[in-house]
């Protein structure tokens, strides 16, 4: 068995000096043949590999921005970043959509301070040029008489549009290069399983009012990772499965909300045959899923008619099924105990900012929504029962991530001897071709799906870095 | 029976952040009616907390103290690390208001800051914002009914629990 090719020097390095292409792969033990896939602790937390991140990843491809479905009206807009650089998104006068860097041309300053709103005109506050909101420059304060040269008459003054900005069924995403591929190019079959979340009503799919936001204090992949990790489910989650089990026990005489889980565990040992499983696919999106029979506690029960006639029994299946959707590199959309939007943020090498919202099916019924919302809160909140385990937990794997000893993780093994790139009953009825499928039980818990986000992440980066080594424009 | 005086609604208030930074649970939890209403709303934007927990998210809410109970249980179950160590709180309540009194019910507004610190981090973070109580006497004795907790520091360090509110 042949071992990884080189190992980061670690003092050899000094710290400004920029890792060349070869110490980005040596990051990832990659070895097919052999069965092996291990990623190097520093993946985590070198400062070197953060900033080629930022640059190769966030702020060279598809990054998500927000749903149109925030934006209803005219003149709406909210903001977002891009990897470290401010961005708006608005709705102009004729119903258009458009993105731009949120920064004045003048200064620099955010033109809009605020997360969302509705303005025709967006003034900045420094100088007072205005920009409408398809980010045309509409004044320059005292331009007549500013004597200007003939240089500034000839430069456009309007808002820096993205160079590239699209939408896949109401799910927006902008790239600060325009060398890259069509967005349905990026996102390949990964469409279809937005699909699943955008079809449970006509109408589409909105977030429920009210963001939550925090932070923790580890790299950005551990949040990337957890989403698409069935394996710690059970041992990270066990008090808030058994508070479940002391509402299923007092049988809601309490006033608490049924959970999706009262009847069926797809995650805990005893299930037959093929219910939880994984799908990869290019450029880092991936599937993690289980399957079982709908829920009546389930907020879509009450359109389950609805659904099966619209989309038969198989699609329907799924959208009731447990799926956690990572479009790489920073957009989650989490459907297990309810029904989630998370944006990924990274800070700092070891700081992530995680922006979270519910979202729910646009025109469901007023106990539906409020069940799902109820799920949600004690599920997904940092204040609820859930994911306050996974964010200490992600600080626990950074702080273990600073020993240099024991370098190589070993957390990418499970189901790799499953793996498969062939076609399957399951990818056939849902007419996805991934990468890699892994089938399997409750226990089985894949681990392979990583690798899809570490291949895409290394190639990119070591791609960045090629072609800045070559001058090439990014 | 005469209403709740102001000097009651302090000594309510005031005992409710002693329980809590003693960890003394079980007394906690007595202080609630069984139907008991506990919401941390979220925000909207910058400017407006959430208003209406059926159709918009909050951080917290129950309708029932049986899921505060729940919430204990967690806590003292050994079953969450995130719990692991429960957190070390210091609620400091003031700017009492009474509201509303009759003989069976009050309104109570306060303001409120938690110290808290993470003893396995090493690491503190103070929580603040305003509370509203709304009281019920059942028998001989206020409860509270309803208790909004609104958090205006809602950038969340990691975890936010109950005790910390």
């Amino acid at each position: 068995m042949s071992g990884p090719r080189t190992l980061i020097p670690r003092r050899a390095t000094p710290a400004a000096e920029p890792l060349a292409p070869a110490d980005v792969s040596a990051l990832i033990d990659d070895r097919p043949l052999d069965g092996a896939f291990r990623v190097h602790r520093a993946a985590f937390s070198d400062p070197r590999v953060f900033e080629l991140e930022m640059k190769y990843i966030f702020e060279s491809s598809w990054v998500f921005l927000g749903l149109a479905s925030q934006l209803p009206k005219p003149h709406d807009y909210l903001t977002t970043t891009i990897g470290r650089q401010p961005v708006a998104v608005m709705r102009d006068g004729e119903g258009r959509l458009n993105a731009f860097l949120n920064s004045c041309r003048h200064k620099g300053a955010i033109i809009c301070p605020l997360m969302s709103g509705n303005r025709k005109l967006h003034v900045c506050s420094y100088h007072g040029w205005s920009y409408d909101s398809a980010g045309r420059n509409r004044a320059i304060k005292g331009r007549a008489e500013g004597a200007y040269g003939q240089a500034f008459e000839t430069e456009s003054h309007d808002l820096a549009a993205l160079p590239r900005f699209g939408q896949y069924r109401g799910l927006l995403f902008g790239s600060l290069s325009a060398d890259v591929p069509s967005l349905e190019d990026y996102l390949g079959d990964a469409r279809k399983l937005i699909d699943l979340a955008v079809d449970q009503s006509e109408e589409g799919l909105e977030l429920v009012p009210g963001y939550v936001t925090f932070t923790f204090n580890g790299n950005w992949k551990l949040q990337l990772e957890n989403c698409s990790d069935a394996y710690h489910f059970t041992s990270t989650h066990p008090s808030y499965l058994r508070v479940l089990d002391r509402r299923v026990a007092s049988q809601g005489s309490g006033g608490a909300i049924r959970s999706v889980w009262d009847n069926d565990r797809p995650f805990e040992s005893g299930a037959k045959g093929v219910t939880n499983g994984t799908f990869s696919f290019a450029n880092g999106h991936v599937l993690n899923w289980s399957i079982s029979q709908p829920s009546d506690a389930h907020p879509l029960f009450e359109r389950i008619e609805e659904l099966t006639r619209r989309f038969g029994e198989t699609r329907r299946n799924w959208m009731f099924g447990t799926r956690n959707l990572t479009l790489f590199p920073n957009v989650q959309l989490a459907e297990n105990a309810s029904s989630q939007l998370r944006i990924i943020r990274p800070l700092a090498p070891d700081k992530t900012e995680m922006l979270t919202y519910c979202m729910a099916p646009i025109g469901e019924s007023a106990e539906a929504r409020r069940r799902r919302i109820r799920q949600y809160e004690d599920f997904f909140n940092p204040s609820g029962m859930a994911t306050p385990d996974d964010a200490v937990l992600y600080e626990d794997c950074q702080a273990g991530h600073r020993t240099p000893i024991a370098e190589w993780l070993q957390g990418y093994s499970r189901g790799a001897g499953a793996a498969s790139a062939a076609a399957n009953p399951l990818t056939e009825g849902l007419g996805i071709a991934p990468q890699s499928s892994v089938l399997g039980g409750p226990d089985l818990c894949d681990e392979s799906v990583f690798h899809t986000y570490y291949r895409s992440w290394r190639d990119r980066l070591v791609r960045g870095i090629e072609r800045s080594n070559q001058g090439a424009p990014r | 029976m005469s209403g709740l005086t102001h000097q009651d609604a302090e000594r309510l208030l005031y005992l409710e952040a002693h329980l809590l930074d003693e960890r003394r649970w079980d007394e906690w939890l007595d202080l609630y009616t069984e139907d008991a209403v506990f919401w941390t709303p979220a925000w909207r934007n910058e400017d407006e907390p959430t208003a209406s927990p059926d159709t918009e998210l909050s951080l917290i809410y129950y309708e029932g103290r049986s899921n505060l109970a729940d919430r204990v249980w967690r806590l003292r179950s050994g079953l969450s690390v995130a719990s692991t160590p429960i957190q070390r709180t210091a609620h400091a309540v003031s700017n009492v208001l009474l509201e509303a009194a009759t003989d069976q019910a009050a309104k109570v507004k306060s303001s409120w800051a938690t110290h808290v610190f993470n003893p396995r981090r090493k690491a503190q973070h103070v929580f603040f914002g305003r509370y509203e109580h709304d009281l019920r006497r059942e028998e001989d004795r206020w409860r509270v009914a309803r208790k909004k907790i609104l958090l205006l520091n809602d950038y969340i360090p990691t975890v936010v629990d109950f005790y910390m509110l």
